[in-house]
Order: C-alpha cells, then sequence, then structure tokens
C-alpha cells in the first residue's frame, strides 16, 4: 500500500533555489529587488517587534514622549498582570480546547462527507453538494442572530459545545475534501473491498492515510480559524470564564484596560506567538495547501 | 466478514464509478447517508436553518423579550427594510464598507502580486524568507493585530508617530482623524491580508511555461511588456478569483474598526457588520439586525455570482 | 423550582437542618414575589420610594453557592468583600466574576436571554430601566429601608413605581484641576460660575502655559447633562415628553460648545485616551470626572503631584447640577439561591461594608451614614463630592436608554468635533429621541 503514490493535488515538495536555474542564468536578479523587498519586509515585521517590545516595557515607558522604540529596562510586569489580575491561563485553556475540538471534528467528519460525494452512490448527493456548496460564499454574520437564539434556547449558550459546533460546519473543508477523493484511484478503493474490508474500513484504513497530507492542511488552516475567531466567541461566550483570548482582549482593548499598552501588547504576544510558532514549523502545509486550493479556511 | 457476505460485497461493489446502469440498494443509500450524517446534521442545524431563520427574522421586530418564546415574535412585513433606507447610520455603515473594498481591495492585490512577481522572477535567493515573512500576518488573530495596530497609530505614544517625527513631521491623530481613520485601517488590512494574494498569485504564476517569457523576450520584449503581454493574461483567471474572494473577504468588515474605533470618530468606520452587531446585540433589535445582515448577504450574493459568470466564461 | 433541594457540593458538612430553613425561606419569598405581582404595580407612585416586596426573613443559616457579576475595576476588587460575607456565612460560595463595562449591557443582555443570568450583579445606573423591562430582576425585598441611601441613588432603582435594586455606590462629576497652573494663571479660587469655568479655561491655556485649557468629553452626554440640568433644562419633562431642544437646551450646548470652538479643550481624542497622565503632566489641567479619579491621580503622580490639584463642585448658572451615577446591586428572577442572594445585598449595603469599600476602591458611599465615618469626613475633596451629592440628577429611567445614551454621544461628537451648530444638535437630539422613544 506504501507503494502506491498518494493522488493529492498538493503539489510536490517546494523546489529549492537551485531549481530555477534556467529562469536566472537568463536574468540576473537586480539588487534593487532585494533591497525593495527587504523594506517591505522590515514592514512587515516591525508591527510584530513593536509588540515584543512593547510587552517587555515598564509602565512608565508607555508615558514618555516621544516614545521609544527599546524598552528602558525589560519587565515581565505586563505578562505578571495577566496571569494574576486577569485569567490569561483560562483564556488560552478555552482557545486551545475549542480549535482542537474544531479541528478534530473538521478532519473527520468533512472528508467522511467529501468521501461520499466523490466515491459513493447515494440518492440525495446531488442535493447536499449543492446545498453544501451554496453556503461557501454567505457572511457569517447571517447566521450569528439565529445561532444565538438556538442556543439560548438549547442552554448552550456559554458551553463548550456552543463555542465549538458551529464551527464543525464549514462547507470549504467538505469542498477540500471531495476534490481530493476524486482523485483517489478507484482501483485502490475496490483492491480493499476485495479483500473484504466494509466501507468504513476502507475510508478508514486506505483513504485516510493517503489523505494526510491535505488532511493537515486542512487541520491547520481549521485550527488557525478557530483560534483566532471573534465575533461568534464574542457573542456566545458571556462569562469571563468562557472567554476565549481574541475575545478576552478585544473586550479588556475597548474596556478598562483601554490605555494600558503594555499589558495589551503581552496579551497580542500570547495571541499570536503560538500561532507563528505553528506556522513557521509547518509553513509548507499551510502556503502551499492555500495556494492550491486558492481558498483559506 | 462470512464467506457469502463477501460474496455479495464483491458482486455489489464490482465497479462502483463505471457500472451506472446497476440498480441502486438501500445498502448503497444507508452506507452514503452514514458517511454524510455527522457533518449534514451539524450543518442543517448549525448553518442551512439559521440562514432560511434569519431570513425569516428579518420580517419581524424580534427583540430581547421574544428570546424566551422565538415562534411568538410579531410580524412585520418589509417594515424593517423600509426603515433601514431611510436610516442614515446603515447608509453610512454601507458607504463605509464600499469605501473599504474599493480601496482596500486594489492596493491588496497589487501589491501581492507585485511582491508576488518579484519573489517568482525578480530574486534567486532567500524566497522562503520573503514568502514567509509577507506571509506571517495572514495567519494572526485580526483583534490581536488591531490591538498592536491601534497603539502603533497612537498618536503621543505610537511607533508611526515617533518615525515621522525623528523625519521632523508632526504625524496626525491617525484613528481619531474623520478623514484618515478609514484610510488607517485600510492600510492596516492590506498589511495583513497581501500575504495571502501574493501566495495565490505565486503559485498562478509558477504555472506560467518559461517558454512563454522566452519566447516574449526573444521578441525583444523588456521586463514590463513581458509582465503586460504573458504575466498578466495568463493570470487573469487567478487574479479574479482573488478579486472575489478578497472582496468577500472585505465587506465582512467587523474586528478591525470594532477593535481600533469603536466605529468612530463620526461613524467614519462604522461597518455594515459592526452596524448589525449594534442593533443586535447592543440594542437588541435582532429582526432589525437580521434585515441588515440579509442586506450584506444579498450583495455577497451578487459579487458571487459575478464571479461564476466571468469564471465561466473566461476558464 | 425553587422548591428544588440543593446540590451543592460545598454544602455537604452542614446539617439538614439549614437545608430545610433554606427551602423554607425560598417558599417565603416565592409567595412575596407572586404578592407584588398582584398588589402593588401602581404606575403613578414613581415619585415616591416605590413599592417593594414584603419583607423576608432568611433561614438562620445560608448555604449553597451565589454567582455575582460585578464590572470594571467593582469586578475586580469586590473579591475582598466576598470573603468577609462568606467569613460571616461560611456556608455560602460567592463566585465573583468580573465583566467589562463596555460589555456589560451586551453580557447581560444575552444572560437573560440565554436564562444564564447571575444571582447578583451590579448595575449601572443608566441601565435600570432598560433591565427592569426585561422583567428578569426581582424587586426588592422590605428588609431595606429607603431613607437610609440617597435618595437621587434610590430613585433610579425605582421603575414605574416598583423597586428593583439597592443602592450600592454613587458617584457625581466633580471638576479636577491643577491648582499650581491655576496659580501660575493668576487664579486662586475655583470657578463658581459658568463665566468663571471659561475664563480660568482660558488662563489656564494662555497664562497657565498648558496645551489645552480644558478636557471635555467630545462624546460623552453624562458631561454634557450637567450643564442641560444647572440650565433649567432636562431630557424629559414631567409629562415624560422630551425636551432636548429647549432654548435652555441650546443654551447650554452652546456653553459646551464654546470650549472647543474656542480650541480650548481637544476636539480629537485618540481611542484609548487616558486623561491621567495627561492631567499629571499638566498638559490637560482641568476636566470632569467622579471620585475614581481621586486614587488615578495620586497613584500616576506619586510625591510630584501632591497639593498640586483639586476638585471643585459643578459651576452655578441656575442651579449648579451635577450628574448622579454609580451603580445598584440587583437579584434575578432565576436565582435558585435568593435568601443568599439579599443577604449578600444586605451585607454590601451594611455602613461599615461601605466605609470598608470605600476604603478598597473609593467608591463613595450610598448609604448616608456611612459619610460620617472619619476615612470620608476627614478629606475635603471627598466632602466636597458629599456636598454636590445633595444636588444632582440622573437621566431618565426609559427602557430605551442605552439607544438614546447612543444617539446623543453621537450628535455631540458631530457638534464638538465636525461643527455641526448648537441648535442644530439640539433639534438632532430631539428629532432621534422622539423617533427611539421611551420604549414605556
Amino acid at each position: 500500500m506504501t507503494a502506491i503514490p498518494a493522488p493529492t493535488r498538493v503539489p510536490a515538495p517546494r523546489k529549492g533555489a537551485g531549481d530555477h536555474v534556467a529562469n536566472s542564468s537568463r536574468r540576473r536578479s537586480s539588487p534593487w529587488v532585494y533591497i525593495a523587498l527587504t523594506g517591505g519586509l522590515v514592514l512587515m515585521i516591525g508591527p510584530f517587534l513593536w509588540m515584543v517590545l512593547g510587552s517587555l516595557k515598564p509602565e512608565a515607558d508607555f508615558l514618555r514622549t516621544p516614545p521609544t522604540f527599546l524598552p528602558s529596562t525589560i519587565t515581565t510586569d505586563n505578562y505578571g498582570r495577566l496571569f494574576d489580575q486577569l485569567d490569561f491561563p483560562r483564556y488560552f485553556f478555552n482557545s486551545a480546547v475549542i480549535a482542537f475540538a474544531v479541528t478534530a471534528g473538521t478532519i473527520l467528519f468533512c472528508p467522511m462527507l467529501g468521501y461520499a460525494l466523490a466515491k459513493l452512490r447515494w440518492h440525495g448527493k446531488g442535493l447536499i453538494m449543492g446545498l453544501v456548496l451554496a453556503t461557501l460564499m454567505v457572511p457569517a454574520g447571517i447566521t450569528l442572530i439565529p445561532n444565538f437564539i438556538l442556543m439560548s434556547n438549547l442552554g448552550l449558550v456559554n458551553t463548550y459545545p456552543g463555542l465549538i459546533l458551529p464551527f464543525l460546519v464549514g462547507p470549504f473543508g467538505v469542498f477540500l475534501m471531495r476534490q481530493f477523493m476524486y482523485g483517489v484511484p478507484n482501483e485502490l478503493l475496490e483492491a480493499a473491498r476485495m479483500d473484504g474490508a466494509n466501507e468504513f474500513r476502507v475510508f478508514w484504513s486506505v483513504v485516510m492515510p493517503i489523505a494526510t497530507p491535505v488532511l493537515a492542511t486542512l487541520a491547520i488552516l481549521t485550527f488557525l480559524g478557530s483560534w483566532n475567531s471573534f465575533l461568534y466567541p464574542f457573542v456566545m461566550a458571556q462569562e469571563p470564564q468562557m472567554y476565549t483570548l481574541p475575545v478576552a482582549l478585544a473586550t479588556f482593548a475597548t474596556g478598562q484596560y483601554q490605555a494600558d499598552h503594555g499589558m495589551l501588547m503581552a496579551g497580542s504576544v500570547l495571541i499570536v506567538v503560538p500561532v507563528l510558532i505553528v506556522f513557521v514549523l509547518f509553513q509548507r502545509w499551510i502556503t502551499e495547501g492555500i495556494a492550491t486550493t486558492g481558498l483559506k479556511g | 466478514m462470512t464467506v457469502p457476505a463477501l460474496a455479495r460485497r464483491t458482486s455489489a461493489e464490482a465497479a462502483p464509478a463505471a457500472s451506472a446502469g446497476r440498480r441502486w440498494r438501500w445498502r448503497d443509500d444507508l452506507t452514503g447517508w452514514a458517511f454524510a450524517a455527522p457533518f449534514v446534521i451539524l450543518f442543517l442545524v448549525f448553518l442551512a436553518f439559521p440562514i432560511v431563520v434569519s431570513f425569516i427574522l428579518s420580517f419581524t421586530s424580534f427583540g430581547l423579550r421574544d428570546l424566551q418564546n422565538p415562534v411568538g415574535a410579531t410580524f412585520v412585513g418589509l417594515q424593517n427594510y423600509v426603515d433601514l433606507l431611510s436610516d442614515p447610520k446603515f447608509w453610512a455603515s454601507l458607504l463605509n464598507t464600499v469605501y473599504f473594498v474599493v480601496v482596500g481591495v486594489p492596493i491588496t492585490l497589487a501589491l501581492g502580486l507585485l511582491i508576488a512577481n518579484a519573489l517568482n522572477r525578480g530574486i534567486t535567493r532567500f524566497r522562503t524568507v520573503f514568502r514567509v515573512g509577507y506571509y506571517l500576518p495572514v495567519i494572526t488573530s485580526i483583534v490581536a493585530i488591531a490591538v498592536v495596530w491601534r497603539f502603533l497609530l497612537n498618536p503621543d505614544v505610537g511607533l508611526i508617530n515617533m518615525l515621522l517625527a525623528s523625519l521632523g513631521i508632526k504625524g496626525p491623530a491617525w484613528l481619531a482623524d474623520p478623514a484618515l481613520a478609514m484610510p488607517s485601517i485600510i492600510a492596516m488590512a492590506v498589511w495583513r491580508n497581501l500575504g495571502f494574494a501574493m501566495i495565490v498569485f505565486l503559485a498562478g504564476l509558477q504555472a506560467i511555461p518559461a517558454s512563454l517569457y522566452e519566447a516574449a523576450s526573444i521578441d525583444g520584449a523588456g521586463r514590463g511588456q513581458s509582465f503586460r503581454y504573458v504575466t498578466l493574461p495568463m493570470l487573469r483567471p487567478t487574479i479574479l478569483f482573488m478579486t472575489v474572494i478578497t472582496t468577500i473577504g472585505y465587506l465582512q468588515l467587523f474586528e478591525e474598526p470594532f477593535v481600533m474605533t469603536g466605529g468612530g470618530p463620526l461613524d467614519r468606520t462604522l461597518s455594515v457588520t459592526m452596524y448589525m452587531y449594534q442593533q443586535g446585540f447592543t440594542f437588541f433589535h435582532q429582526g432589525y439586525a437580521s434585515a441588515v445582515a440579509y442586506v450584506l448577504f444579498v450583495i455577497v450574493a451578487i459579487v458571487a455570482f459575478l464571479q461564476f459568470k466571468f469564471l465561466r466564461s473566461d476558464a | 423550582m425553587a422548591l428544588r433541594p440543593m446540590r451543592e457540593p460545598g454544602t455537604a458538612g452542614l446539617a439538614r437542618t439549614a437545608r430545610y430553613l433554606a427551602m423554607l425561606a425560598s417558599v417565603a419569598l416565592l409567595a412575596a414575589a407572586c404578592g407584588t405581582n398582584s398588589g402593588n404595580a401602581s404606575p403613578g407612585a414613581s415619585t415616591g420610594p416605590g413599592s417593594q416586596a414584603p419583607a423576608i426573613s432568611p433561614a438562620a443559616e445560608l448555604s449553597g453557592t451565589l454567582t455575582v457579576w460585578a464590572m470594571g475595576n467593582e469586578g475586580v476588587q469586590l473579591k475582598t468583600l466576598a470573603d468577609g460575607f462568606m467569613k460571616e456565612n461560611p456556608g455560602v460560595k460567592v463566585n465573583v466574576t468580573p465583566v467589562d463595562w463596555g460589555q456589560a449591557v451586551a453580557k447581560l443582555q444575552t444572560a437573560i436571554a440565554g436564562k444564564q443570568t447571575p444571582d447578583v450583579s451590579q448595575m449601572g445606573t443608566d441601565m435600570m430601566g432598560q433591565f427592569a423591562a426585561t422583567g428578569a430582576l426581582e424587586p426588592v425585598p422590605a428588609n431595606f429601608d429607603p431613607s437610609t441611601f440617597f435618595e437621587g441613588a434610590w430613585n433610579t432603582n425605582v421603575i414605574n413605581g416598583t423597586v428593583y435594586g439597592v443602592p450600592w455606590y454613587v458617584e457625581t462629576r466633580l471638576l479636577y484641576y491643577r491648582t499650581d497652573i491655576a496659580e501660575k494663571a493668576g487664579i486662586t479660587a475655583a470657578p463658581a460660575t459658568w463665566e468663571d469655568l471659561t475664563t480660568m479655561a482660558k488662563a489656564m491655556q494662555d497664562k497657565g502655559g498648558a496645551k489645552w485649557g480644558i478636557s471635555l468629553g467630545t462624546k460623552n452626554w453624562q458631561e454634557y447633562l450637567p450643564f442641560l440640568w444647572s440650565n433649567g433644562g432636562d431630557v424629559v419633562d414631567a409629562s415624560g415628553k422630551f425636551t432636548l431642544n429647549s432654548p435652555a437646551a441650546v443654551e447650554a450646548l452652546t456653553y459646551y460648545d464654546s470650549f472647543f470652538k474656542d480650541k480650548v479643550s481637544p476636539s480629537s481624542v485618540p481611542e484609548g485616551f487616558d486623561i491621567t497622565p495627561a492631567f499629571v503632566a499638566g498638559t490637560n489641567p482641568m476636566f470632569f470626572s467622579g471620585p475614581w479619579h481621586m486614587g488615578l491621580i495620586d497613584a500616576a503622580g506619586g510625591a510630584g503631584i501632591k497639593g498640586k490639584w483639586a476638585v471643585a463642585p459643578m459651576p452655578k448658572k441656575v442651579t449648579a447640577t451635577s450628574f448622579v451615577g454609580g451603580s445598584n446591586v440587583v437579584v434575578y428572577k432565576n436565582s435558585k439561591n435568593k435568601d443568599a442572594a439579599w443577604a449578600f445585598v444586605q451585607y454590601l449595603s451594611d455602613p461599615q461594608t461601605q466605609v470598608a469599600w470605600y476604603g478598597d476602591v473609593t467608591d463613595l458611599p450610598a448609604v448616608q451614614s456611612a459619610w460620617t465615618d472619619p476615612a470620608l469626613a476627614g478629606d475635603a475633596n471627598v466632602t466636597l463630592f458629599g456636598e454636590q451629592l445633595k444636588d444632582t440628577k440622573a437621566q431618565p429611567a426609559t427602557a430605551t436608554w442605552s439607544e438614546l445614551a447612543t444617539a446623543l454621544n453621537s450628535t455631540l461628537e458631530k457638534m464638538t468635533t465636525a461643527g455641526m451648530t448648537p441648535q442644530a444638535a439640539a433639534d438632532e437630539m430631539q428629532a432621534e429621541a422622539e423617533k427611539i422613544g421611551t420604549g414605556n
């Protein structure tokens, strides 16, 4: 089974710079392009640096005009306040629980439906396909109020299920998985069926393993989407013990801590840095997954 | 598994893709629906049903007191939509959102394309560093980024005015200035989203055969000409697709003004989604807010429809 | 629902009788609540202290869990009071949940809608009308005597004749000013009249060397209304009609706008602007605010600011009326532990607790007898707040107040930052208010 190449639409591992010799030998790259790109890169990275440095500044640095780029002394007070005065570990935990649950559900349910749509024959397939694809472009705001009313009546406001369930129905994942499943060779499935595997076994032991690359892309995009999502959890998490990180940060940034720049920067660091680490570790999956599908989660 | 079972299965599933004339069996339906059920049930409950409910709500005066008994809400016909027409705040929010889209989308895409092109044909080294660097903001939380940018743009203690001051320029009050607040938000949106455009364009550019460029350069085309006559035409479907995706995303502007300006100054950054939130969850006019949401939905649907029309004729 | 035996884990060690008593109390309470609904809802009684539910006699030993939501700094600090209450009532576990002020209305509204209310919550005086209309609040039992509280504060709880909350702390707005800069500008006395205030603000800027003369809110109804009231105007008249474009209102708006027109007050402040450091630095040497700024200024300025600032009463026109705000404490109908809830409210309004709370967060006591304590009476600035509290008004307790407030702020911003004339602003306020209505 391992000998069969994965029929994915994700392109082969990225070529190194050397592979473009044909292009580059023909056209020497100008140093000005490097300078311009580096300048742009500084603009892209600058705000992150400002954030990290800001989170390490003592309170007095924020009152100084003109301000300074570097902290006068490095302090972890800002983080201390996040943990002592506010319950940031709890918000971090909430964000993580929700993101993991949403991701787990998505990378199970979406390939299941994608498989059924691409490889199985059943009544209602066309209808479901049409319905799901029709919602691909629906703005998130449209379901906010009805879902809130629904959750209120189900008693799920302020609960993990209330914050997780509506995120398990992204049509993007189905779209992506269906596209992938079309590429899975039927012979492979047949071989497994011949060996006596039932449909779930075929799906689980044959299809899912070869789907690993595209599942990884879907998982990372889903995780990021959930980790960063704001409006829905903002409405659905009313008690601080259910806040996610973005909800907590937005609440404090527009409320009583709005002038506490140091603490707000520290809070931003807590949201952004884990994601940056995940990204740098898995950047290939993310950028290539997006480039192939042309969509984001 | 018993032998008869195996035999039955083998005959039934002989060539699932090819045997079009084969009789449908309830077992096939059962299997198909079993695979579909987990997603479809959640989908119907939390997405399809709410979309319908939202439409119905927009014809009611649904308010806080109706929450305990949602079916008892009062129908008001088209009243919400009629009120919207004469609601200056709604028009202001629509105008602001359109401003954000019309200015923000072209800048985002142009910069994304420019950088993608530079990465693809302008340089040979450090590609990954640039690619990752430009893409970083895309994956970060808008809320966190908005908080950081609000601080960057702070007229007294922010980085931008500090840099301007070192050049001898007295920086403006950015987010507090009615004329500059939306441009500031657009700048942030461009900064955050151009990496996404860049990645998609880069993939599109890499699919263009090098032979086309070679042919162009044999014909004496310079860098600018080969961009105009090779790159742009080849990339048209990607550009169109990105325009639609970005437009739909930008039409839903919410977090940036919510965190950075609260919709002010003078409602200049109040977006449609923000107005919906305000009506629905601050004043609890959820019927009215649903009408606001549906207007946005229709606008998005029109944009999506145009995409399909264009892409059909194009690709 | 109230009859269901309590199953909280923390009560395991308590005697069975305590639970029994708690159940009895619940029954009494249920009867009490029914009593109010049938009898006392006379709408005409809104000027009096309002009708209350019959007194309850709580169980000898309270038990169970209480969830209490409190906003802003109170939410952060309330744990200390909750600890004190739990020491007196070891059977009760109080969980304090801090809620941010900015989101308080939305969060409470959704909590009510989702039937996820706390047992007890703090409630801004400006939110009372809106929340009383939801039907989620429990009427106050007769255990609470209106005469022990400031009248203005008590009245914010009376909606259509029924009392829905108990005053917790009060605040009123006074003028903060830098005495050292004033002296430099040749002014030694606090401004007594509107004219004095204008003169002083200009002098602070011209002669005192300050960047601005005063910092008035560009979009803050709480800062505008005192000028409206002091000029003899009001938001609504006796018959409940809006009077936001009366001649008195236009005049008040004209006066308010003059500070922005003359560039004495900044017409643009960044989001998240903090007046405290600007006041300490001397760039913004005057502003109107509540008592909390006394502590903030001392904390931000340290020893360097001592003796360089003071507070002054609202300057007089027809009257010298300031805004009374603050917070009440309410109990929710959905609470499963109402006897403990009211006991907690009682604890909060105990004069001793009120003085202790003042010590913790400098929230001014709503209970009049607490003001004789040396902690308050010994401080000249605090005494001025006490004096001002005798001439204060609050916004009308309409269910639509949050919308009206948003509309007022929006129009104020147009006037102070975008050049809308005071007359046009008054007319727009009136038109918006009539469109929104009182919701009654």
